[in-house]
């Protein structure tokens, strides 16, 4: 900031310097060239003047000084945000076209918990786990899938059985891509299945919907290297215990997320997500 | 329903204008949280839609990096290096500042970290593309180790050149600084979380108003968290021994280069620092340095960490107590 201002007071001085050497009579053209002097200055001031900014902004006023490292990496993110900004500028079109469904963030869930490992797709009112979890306090992997869950929320949220009891984000400005969304993506009925893979194996979840909307998710099949108790540790009374209702517990309140998550959940999520695809087609 | 959030306030209040999204990218899932919108000037869109257009900027930088530097990916830019051994080759941007960044971890930690692990973590069965499922194999001329001083860059022509077939493993490096940019593109947002998979980036507060809460999952326990901080305008990565597990050996998914097994010194290192990239790369080099040296590494640098040991003993720098 202090280096910058320095540079351009100095530049001012300089034309002003110039001025008053070259005399009175040209003063009609030194301006112009102040002037110009001055808008150089400007921008070569501030270029730097953005990424120290940019810069301080990370490390903190308080932080102990900065070394080579910290540094580097401050300085690859700036050259190359300056490089490709202008590229990202198209993304909203891509977006706008791919998912127009997780435009909406408010969200909701329902969620069995899964009778065992074979087919847990009879799932019985009893077994109806009804989850409403605030996803904002809660966007972890197991997220997206419910994501796709939104328009069968707001296509339906007179239903009694999808009681938003915690204040879901509603993104307020949406109002013209929401009611298009919500007719767009009710889903059929039935009981879809879905695989999804990590490293270590592979998952089929079943969905059932009901209603247009998600009644219970389950893994069905868990064909991995380790157990499925390691994707899903089995509860005391030997089921497993769903994985976003897991992750709803895991975060409480008290946390906004979790660093070092595992990525046992996301094959399951993968294969929600394959399966709402087959409901939606 | 909203007031448009001023510049000088640090903290606002809880809010409703939030925008929060999902995306399954770079081997993981890519969750975005804006909290307050963006002020703009007079004729803009809405408030609410700059910030989507930020939200769609922001995951279009993890697409980019993505497409950059996958190994899963035999037309990637990094994996297009690896077919022409000796002979250098013009790269991107955002591969030729990922490589540089790597290459200098590498020599910071003496090469406990190393970005040329890649055929080995291919050998070992980390080889299988995320989203399609489809396995990687690359036909190597390989003769020995390699190392990091195997590749060398040539930063006016922005060349990079591998002296012997290696395959560079970015994982670590590519992921934070996907991270990065797109802190960066949020910026103007000023308050709001990026969470990749673990690796997290917070800017300014949560709805409460107050620094984000994040919590350090226990590297025994998936329910339980070890500890928890407060966190704004800083970057946090944990790196566990429960992640990653390989389909082929017994092992995880972080290769001391040094020893080409899994690192086994600690159970999970977790890294505050300014940039998502830094804290990243650090927390893989911890793992193969071991606590003590670790430990040594962060205060030479002035990040702050907490290491933990297979025998849940856990190591901090003195800073994490700002943290909490």
């Amino acid at each position: 900031m202090d280096k910058s201002t320095l540079l351009l007071l100095a530049i001012i001085l300089a034309v002003f310097g110039g001025s008053v050497a070259a005399g009175h009579p040209a003063w009609g053209t030194l301006t112009g060239i102040a002037i110009i002097l001055l808008a150089a200055g400007l921008a070569v001031g501030t270029l730097p003047l953005q990424s120290q900014d940019y810069f301080e902004e990370r490390i903190g006023p308080s932080k102990r000084t900065s070394n080579s490292l910290v540094t580097l990496s401050s300085a690859a993110i700036v050259a190359i945000y300056a490089a490709g900004y202008h590229r990202t500028s198209s993304a909203a079109h891509k977006f706008d076209s791919q998912t127009p469904q997780q435009r909406t963030s408010a969200t909701i869930a329902i969620v069995t918990r899964p009778a065992a490992t074979s087919p847990a797709i009879e799932a019985t009112p009893s077994g109806l786990r009804s989850e409403t979890p605030a996803i904002k306090k809660n966007a972890k992997r197991p997220s997206a899938p419910a994501r796709k869950a939104v328009p069968t929320k707001s296509s339906d949220s007179a239903s009694p059985s999808a009681p938003s009891t915690s204040p879901a984000p509603n993104p307020p400005a949406n109002g013209a891509a929401q009611p298009a969304t919500a007719a767009q993506a009710r889903y059929k009925d039935g009981v879809y299945l879905g695989w999804g893979s990590c490293r270590h194996g592979d998952i089929e979840a079943s969905v059932v919907i009901q209603d247009g909307k998600i009644a219970s998710v389950a893994i069905s099949q868990c064909l991995t290297r380790y157990s499925c108790s390691w994707i899903a540790p089995k509860t005391p009374g030997g089921g497993f215990p769903d994985l976003p209702g897991q992750v709803v517990e895991r975060q409480s309140p008290k946390v906004d997320y979790v660093s070092g998550a595992t990525e046992s959940s996301y094959a399951f999520a993968d294969a929600v997500i394959a399966a709402l695809s087959k409901a939606t087609e | 329903m909203h007031s448009p959030m001023r510049l000088s306030q640090p903290c606002p209040k809880r809010r409703s204008d939030e925008v929060l999204r999902t995306v399954a990218l770079m081997g993981t899932f890519v969750t975005i949280h804006v909290v307050g919108h963006v002020v703009g000037h007079e004729g803009d869109p809405g408030p609410a839609e700059r910030s989507e257009k930020a939200v769609d900027r922001a995951f279009e930088w993890f697409c980019r990096v993505e497409e950059c530097c996958t190994r899963f990916e035999a037309q990637s830019e990094v994996m297009q290096l690896t077919t022409r051994v000796g002979a250098p080759v013009r790269v991107s941007a955002i591969l030729y500042e990922a490589v540089q960044f790597a290459l200098a971890v590498a020599e910071e930690s003496d090469g406990a970290f190393d970005p040329t692990v890649g055929y080995a973590m291919e050998e070992r069965g980390f080889n299988r593309e995320y989203r399609t499922g489809k396995t990687i194999r690359t036909a190597l001329d390989f003769s020995g180790s390699v190392n990091y001083r195997d590749v060398r860059l040539d930063a006016d022509r922005k060349t990079i050149t591998l002296l012997r077939p290696l395959i560079l493993d970015l994982g670590a490096v590519a992921k934070g600084l996907a991270v990065d940019l797109a802190a960066r593109e949020l910026r103007p947002c000023k308050n709001f979380a990026i969470n990749a998979g673990g690796d997290l980036f917070l800017g300014g507060c949560n709805p409460d108003g107050q620094p984000w809460s994040i919590g350090i999952r226990h590297p025994r326990s998936d329910d339980e968290l070890i500890d928890s901080v407060r966190i704004s305008n800083r970057a946090v990565c944990t790196s566990g021994d429960y992640e990653r597990r390989s389909s082929k050996h017994d092992g995880h998914h972080i290769l001391d280069p040094r020893t080409g097994s899994s690192a086994n010194a600690v159970a999970s290192v977790t890294v505050i620092a300014p940039t998502a990239m830094l804290a990243d790369a650090l927390a893989t080099a911890a793992f193969s340095l071991g606590p003590a040296e670790g430990m040594q590494l962060f205060d030479r640098l002035g990040v702050d960490g907490l290491i933990i040991s297979p025998e849940l003993e856990q190591y901090a720098t003195r800073g994490m107590r700002d943290y909490h």
